[in-house]
């Protein structure tokens, strides 16, 4: 495999799975890695994020800490949550619906956590 | 020969998608043109817990010893195992887990991908 996209279609905080993509794309740069969130995964996108009453480490600090791996949101994900006027981190490039099917055809393999 | 990466995240019961894991790396092992390699992520490092005595299912965990024991791979993530408990001794083995399914770094996962000709990957 050279090219991994990684599916993220949950909520950021309220189990392990965003925290299992992101470490798992995290060692995985040495090949093409893409996040693609989607559904309640745009959460992550969203700046801010301030975790420190949940007990659990910031989520966004592995995306800046790994500018490695591109981060894509589903744009109509966000639209229908009414998240398209918040700040998102700047490195999340916003793709529409064609979009985000193209990078999940193009990857060699597709993992959902 | 060609190599196929299964990746789980479930726990054994939950889903069936460890038993799908097993017949998928069952049927390829049979076919001998793949290595199959898994890799146990998440609530999948409880299926090779040993001494499981499922009433309605089969023990998924001798189901994967199965596998391991005819040359698949079967691996499990070392901090998802030690956030349930399992410790890893010498060289990766854990005594709670079955023989032939050690515990290892994430970044085998990765070698593991790079290294695949076929990704499976089952989760809800």
């Amino acid at each position: 495999m050279r090219s991994i996209f990684y599916l993220l279609d949950v909520a950021p905080y309220g189990c392990e799975k965003a925290y299992g993509v992101l470490n798992a794309a995290a060692v995985s740069i040495k090949m093409e890695v893409t996040i693609g969130l989607y559904a309640d995964g745009v959460y992550l996108a969203l700046a801010g994020q301030d975790s420190m009453a949940l007990g659990l480490p910031n989520l966004s600090d592995t995306i800046y800490a790994y500018p490695e791996i591109r981060i894509i949101a589903h744009e109509p994900s966000l639209a229908k949550r009414g998240l398209m006027n918040q700040d998102l981190i700047e490195s999340v490039e916003l793709v529409d619906e064609d979009e985000f099917i193209k990078q999940i055809h193009i990857a060699d393999c597709i993992i959902e956590a | 020969m060609n190599t196929l990466t299964i990746i789980l995240t479930d726990g054994p019961y939950i889903s069936q998608y460890a038993e799908m894991a097993y017949k998928i790396a069952s049927e390829a092992l049979k076919l001998k043109v793949f290595q199959v390699n898994i890799f146990l992520y998440l609530d999948a490092v409880h299926v090779p817990r040993s001494g499981q005595k499922p009433s309605l299912f089969a023990d998924t965990g001798r189901l994967f010893q199965e596998l391991a024991e005819r040359g698949a791979v079967v691996r499990a993530c070392v901090r998802c195992a030690a956030a349930r408990g399992y410790s890893v001794e010498e060289d990766g083995i854990c005594s709670d887990y079955l023989q032939g399914i050690k515990i290892t770094s994430l970044y085998d996962l990765a070698e593991m991908l790079k290294d695949s000709d076929r990704v499976i990957s089952l989760s809800r």
